[in-house]
């Protein structure tokens, strides 16, 4: 590791790797007699140079087949570039699409066990570690069977699991999370955001939100070359717009025509020229669009907190009828409740929810504290029931979780009485939300081809 | 899953490169939980479990001693006679041919089914050809006892030179670890290689000493058969336990000399062959 940067915990230069393209296998066999003679060759990665710093996070972005996993894969160690150098320093815990290097034959335990020992923890860490592996895994009842019989997902908990306990100083994480379910991928979000403290992270995902919210910095390989490295919002944005290109036409003349006409007949109001692009239905719209399921509360969720007061139900209910809603529209008056339950007094209860999206991005979120209304006491032993009603949003399709909390203070000093982090998980089965991530309760949609100056 | 990329040392790699085993007691843990993988796996959904562990290699020992033995007449030579002991000069020789026909029939194919370990982590792969030789030796175990208490029973005594049985198989062990990383490297790149493995065997095992006495055959045969590596430690393993004479100490020597290179040279083949494991599987 003859580093001119000591800071740098990966530093590959000049890094090729090509694969020689056979048809049958014994041309592989008459190759490597007869070496002179060619065989068509497919080239993943041209000459990629770059460096992960010590606590640094690097997002790798591109398209499928552009030399992403090649590079993880070298990055690894498990495939050597055909030239240039790759040197790793400290220990390297990887996530390489699904599920690590497990033996399917082995159980989850026996998995831990051997992984454990190759990523360099000896005979007494792992049996310290191992009761914290499982239960961060939460496989409980299912680390005793062969790993075989796990469903994708329960392949990369466990997986994630071992990752995170073997002190690792880098994590490579390639698409892991895009197999997990909502709840879970939210822990590792945490775990991830923590672990940035301590070590670096090379993060491959086709999720622009997960690159941009986690890392520091962002590789774009095209065709295994490096088309763009820098800021992740900036490069992300590069990435998208390249995408676009190819897939957007812009629409010839003849095809506006039409299009404009049948819009304007649709319309209200029609300006002199003005294409009316979009109205909605007579509110509420009673579309399939905007469906949202909710889970039950869950009281074991992951949560920390002081004591003295707990949470011990939540749940949307229907501002009008007062029904438990297991869905939701969009649009919808719902009121949001949440039952406490105070042993000690609260001198100073706030009470407040989040709704995070799968990435742990704090989306919209509210509390009781008011600036200029005092807040009143909670009892001891007294039961209250908080309610926030609002109209349900418009919100991307995906699973979003909500955290709510009780803390006693104000707003610049308090104390966490009890924090649950995913105490209800939402799907959003399908939005009206086609940008963006939370949509805008939209009226009319239209270009004013002639507008009054 | 995963690496650790801190330089090793320079010594250590030198270490390493003079004593093919020392990677056993680095990776100690992982052999361990593949052996006892190894074992139990044959056996584990098999209703008698375990007791094919003697049934099957018995069986076998009786269908050769019907045939050579009973059918054919063999005898082993003029001044002992029986069927009996024409089966215990078989089976003592059928043990050690076991051990190498286990090895080289399932080395070609211990990486090629661990396909996970090679392309999603850096594992210490040489350990998987070490583990089809383990379980052979564990297997070769079972059978020495069962020859032990076939001993017992017939003659009423085990001689005392049985206790040489570990140093005369040392070496055996070593050679076939060479053979197993050999093989196991050739495996991912050329499938076919289990045909030949296959021809192989039968060769080693009816050119050998195991179901005949070669020291009565014209020398010219006897150099051929001598070649055949488990014609020496066969006739060493009898001289312990059946004949109660102190082993060929010279020529153990020379045979651990040549195990030694083998195995040396075939780790250090397999370590070259290894890096491209992934492209090809």
């Amino acid at each position: 590791m003859s580093d001119e940067n000591n800071n740098s915990v990966v530093s590959a230069r000049n890094i090729s790797k090509s694969y020689t393209l056979y048809t049958r296998a014994s041309q592989r066999l008459l190759h490597m007699i007869l070496p002179k003679r060619e065989y068509p060759k497919f080239e993943a990665l041209k000459d990629v140079t770059f460096q992960v710093d010590r606590g640094e996070t690097v997002g790798i972005i591109g398209q499928n087949g552009a030399g992403k996993s090649t590079l993880l894969q070298i990055v690894t160690g498990t495939v050597p570039p055909t030239t240039g150098t790759i040197s790793v320093s400290g220990r390297a815990a990887a996530l390489l699409e699904l599920g690590a290097g497990f033996e399917p034959d082995f159980t989850g335990r026996e998995n831990i066990r051997l992984n454990g020992t190759i990523l360099g923890l000896n005979e007494a860490q792992l049996e310290e570690r191992m009761n914290d592996i499982i239960a961060f895994s939460e496989l409980s009842e299912f680390v005793d069977r062969p790993v075989r019989t796990y469903s994708s997902g329960m392949f990369m908990r466990l997986a994630f699991s071992v990752a995170a306990h073997v002190d690792a100083d880098l994590l490579i994480i390639d698409e892991a999370l895009a197999v997990g379910d909502a709840r879970f991928t939210q822990k590792c979000m945490r775990f991830l955001k923590d672990f940035k403290r301590r070590g670096s992270i090379l993060f491959v995902s086709h999720d622009m939100g997960a690159v941009t919210g986690l890392c520091d910095r962002v590789l774009w390989l095209d065709h295994g070359r490096i088309r763009a490295e820098g800021e992740p919002a900036r490069v992300c944005e590069q990435y998208v717009a390249s995408q676009f290109d190819g897939l957007i036409a812009r629409p010839s003349e003849n095809e506006i025509a039409p299009a404009k006409n049948k819009s304007r007949s649709n319309a209200q109001a029609p300006g002199q020229d003005e294409v009316v692009l979009y109205l909605p239905d007579t509110p509420p719209r009673e579309s399939v669009l905007g469906l949202t399921s909710c889970s039950p509360f869950n009281p074991n969720a992951n949560a920390f907190g002081s004591g003295g007061a707990a949470i011990v139900d939540a749940g949307i209910f229907d501002r009008n009828t007062g029904e438990r809603l297991a869905q939701v529209r969009e649009g919808q008056t719902v009121d949001l409740r949440i039952s406490i339950e105070a042993d000690d007094e609260v001198a100073a209860p706030i009470i407040g929810f989040y709704i995070k999206d799968r990435l742990g991005q704090h989306l919209l979120g509210e509390n009781t504290f008011w600036e200029d209304v005092p807040q009143h006491s909670i009892a001891a032993g007294q039961s209250i029931c908080t309610v926030f009603s609002f109209d349900w949003p418009a919100m991307k399709a995906g699973a979003y979780a909500l955290t709510i909390a009780i803390a006693d203070g104000s707003m610049a000093d308090h104390i966490q009485r009890h924090w649950i982090h995913d105490a209800i998980i939402f799907e959003v089965l399908s939005s009206s939300s086609r940008h963006g991530l939370v949509g805008l309760n939209m009226h009319r949609v239209a270009i004013d081809y002639a507008p009054v100056q | 899953m995963a690496l650790d990329t801190t330089s090793k040392s320079g010594s250590g790699q030198l270490l390493s490169r003079l004593i093919p085993l020392s990677f056993l007691t680095t990776h100690r843990v992982a052999f361990r939980q593949f052996l006892v993988r190894a074992i139990s796996r044959r056996y584990r959904l098999s209703a008698f479990g375990a007791l094919w562990m003697i049934v099957v290699p018995l069986v076998t020992l009786g269908i050769y001693t019907f045939v050579f033995g009973v059918v054919m007449e063999s005898r082993w030579n003029s001044e002992q006679s029986g069927t009996s002991v024409f089966s215990i000069y078989l089976f003592s020789g059928l043990i050690v041919f076991w051990v190498m026909a286990e090895v080289v029939g399932q080395s070609p194919t211990a990486i090629a089914e661990h396909t996970n370990l090679v392309k999603r982590a850096v594992f210490p792969l040489e350990i998987l050809p070490a583990v089809v030789v383990g379980s052979a030796v564990f297997h070769a175990l079972v059978n020495a006892l069962v020859l032990m208490a076939a001993l017992l029973a017939l003659q009423g005594t085990i001689p005392l030179s049985a206790l040489w049985l570990p140093v005369v198989l040392a070496p055996f062990v070593l050679m076939l670890l060479g053979f197993a990383w050999i093989l196991a490297a050739i495996g991912v790149y050329f499938r076919d290689i289990v045909h030949v493995v296959g021809l192989f065997l039968t060769g080693a095992l009816f050119i050998s000493p195991v179901f005949y006495d070669t020291s009565r055959l014209n020398p010219i045969i006897q150099s051929v058969i001598i070649l055949n590596p488990i014609t020496f430690i066969v006739v060493q393993t009898r001289k312990v336990i059946l004949e109660g004479q102190a082993p060929d100490w010279i020529g153990l020597g020379l045979y651990l000399l040549v195990a030694w290179a083998v195995a040396s040279i075939g780790l250090a083949f397999f370590r070259r062959a290894r890096a491209n494991f992934a492209d090809v599987l």
